[in-house]
Formats: C-alpha cells, sequence, structure tokens
C-alpha cells in the first residue's frame, strides 16, 4: 500500500494505491495522521488504486471520520470501484461517506 | 516464518503463524485457488476478504499475547460450493458469538469493532463453529451460483 498526500484548493487529499489489507493498515495508520490535523480542511480519500480494502482499512476510514466531524471537516470517498463499492455497502459506510 | 502450501485434487491447505504480518501469504493463497477454477474478480476478492477476516480474529484473539501459535487454513471445491475451514489450537474462541453490527448507525455511534465478523457474515453462506480436541474449527462455506 502507497499512500500519497496532497493539499489542494483548501483540501488533504490522500492517495492510496494498492491493498490496504490488515499487514499494510499498520503503516498506512501512521501515514493518515497528517489528516487527522483537518481544521478547517475537508479530506478526499482518493480510492482510484485502492485495490482492495479489509475491516482494517474501513477502521481507519471510520476513526478518520470520527475526528473530521467533530472539526467540522467532511470525508470524501473518490473514485472507489464497485467491488469496494459493495464493502462499503455491506458494512452501511456508503452512508457515512460522500462519494465523488 | 513458518508456512506450508500444498494442493491436490481440489484440497488445499496453508499454515501461518499467528502474525498478521503473514496475512499477505494468504492473500496469495486464496487467489491462487480462485484463479485456478476461474472464479470472477468480485467473488475471489469476497473471498479474500472473509478468510482474511476469519483468520486476523484467529491472530488477534486466539492466543495470548507473546504465543506464539499457527493457524491451519484448508480449502475444498467440489464444483458447487468452496468450504474453507479455519483451524487453530489457541484458547477456545467462536467468534460466532459476537452480536449484529447495526449499520445504520450514524458516524459518531458506530463502533471500530466487530467489522470483521459481520464482513464474514455477509459474504458467507454458512458458518459453523466448534471446538474439537483441543482446537478451534471454524468451517465457513460459500456456494457458487
Amino acid at each position: 500500500m502507497k499512500t500519497t498526500f496532497e493539499e489542494k484548493d483548501g483540501k488533504f487529499i490522500m492517495h492510496f494505491e494498492g491493498r490496504l489489507d490488515t499487514a499494510s493498515s499498520v503503516q498506512t495508520e501512521q501515514e493518515m495522521k497528517v489528516l487527522y490535523d483537518c481544521e478547517g480542511h475537508d479530506i478526499i480519500l482518493d480510492c482510484e488504486k485502492l485495490d482492495y480494502i479489509s475491516s482494517s482499512g474501513l477502521r481507519l476510514f471510520l476513526a478518520l471520520l470520527k475526528v473530521a466531524k467533530t472539526k467540522g471537516s467532511k470525508v470524501c470517498v473518490a473514485s472507489m470501484n464497485d467491488n469496494l463499492r459493495q464493502v462499503f455497502a455491506m458494512t452501511g459506510f456508503t452512508h457515512l461517506f460522500e462519494f465523488l | 516464518m513458518s508456512q506450508t502450501d500444498n494442493h491436490n485434487n481440489g484440497h488445499w491447505t496453508l499454515t501461518l503463524s499467528n502474525d498478521v504480518q503473514e496475512i499477505p501469504q494468504l492473500n496469495v493463497f486464496i487467489d491462487e485457488i480462485c484463479e485456478s477454477h476461474d472464479l470472477d474478480m468480485m467473488l475471489t476478492m469476497q473471498m479474500n476478504l472473509a478468510i482474511e477476516e476469519a483468520v486476523v480474529n484467529v491472530m488477534n484473539y486466539g492466543y495470548p499475547e507473546g504465543v506464539k501459535g499457527y493457524v491451519d487454513i484448508s480449502v475444498d471445491f467440489d464444483g458447487n460450493c468452496l468450504t474453507f475451514v479455519i483451524k487453530d489450537n489457541g484458547i477456545p474462541f467462536d467468534p460466532t458469538t459476537k452480536g449484529e453490527v447495526d449499520t445504520t448507525l450514524p458516524a459518531e455511534e458506530r463502533s471500530i469493532g466487530g467489522l470483521g465478523i459481520h464482513l464474514v457474515r455477509k459474504l458467507m453462506d454458512s458458518i459453523n463453529y466448534e471446538y474439537k480436541d483441543g482446537h478451534n474449527v471454524l468451517t465457513l462455506v460459500k456456494k457458487l451460483k
């Protein structure tokens, strides 16, 4: 799993590439910490190159969302493929996030 | 690292130690089984996900902190059903007793845990647990359409 962070038009964007499984979630959790400082910034999680997500990855997304909400920031999920959209639907995550 | 992987006549086995860093080996194992039977990508991903969740639960809860243990995964395919048996000799742990997750709650009320077994329930057609001869035995079945 490779993540890339950028700030663009006042938004925090994190690009995910590869598989967000239990093994890679440990490292990814550290890399996502930069998003937690999001007062005044909405967050976009770019999932175009995200091939796979397991519950460890879902937990990271949910943990981020909880913090973002307390800071008044939106979290949007962008370009997620159909397989992963289905995982989101199964876990009720579809109504928690905005989709781009 | 301890791992054995062999397949013979529609039956495959893999042994991992209780280290989540070995999960990628599980993913390769499941991918190879599904690909060898031309199962589609969606189903392959679903099986990867369900089995990862079940095995990670064993790794996280089946053995006390710091204790090295093993998880055996065996897979059988008879043309109609994929049957996964996940076996370990850790402490008795029945993952099926975990209550249902309420997926309608708003973000603030959602619990961080419980997603793993929830996904297993959604993705598999049957889940059966027993504790037998000192082993936790979890049997997961997926019927192919």
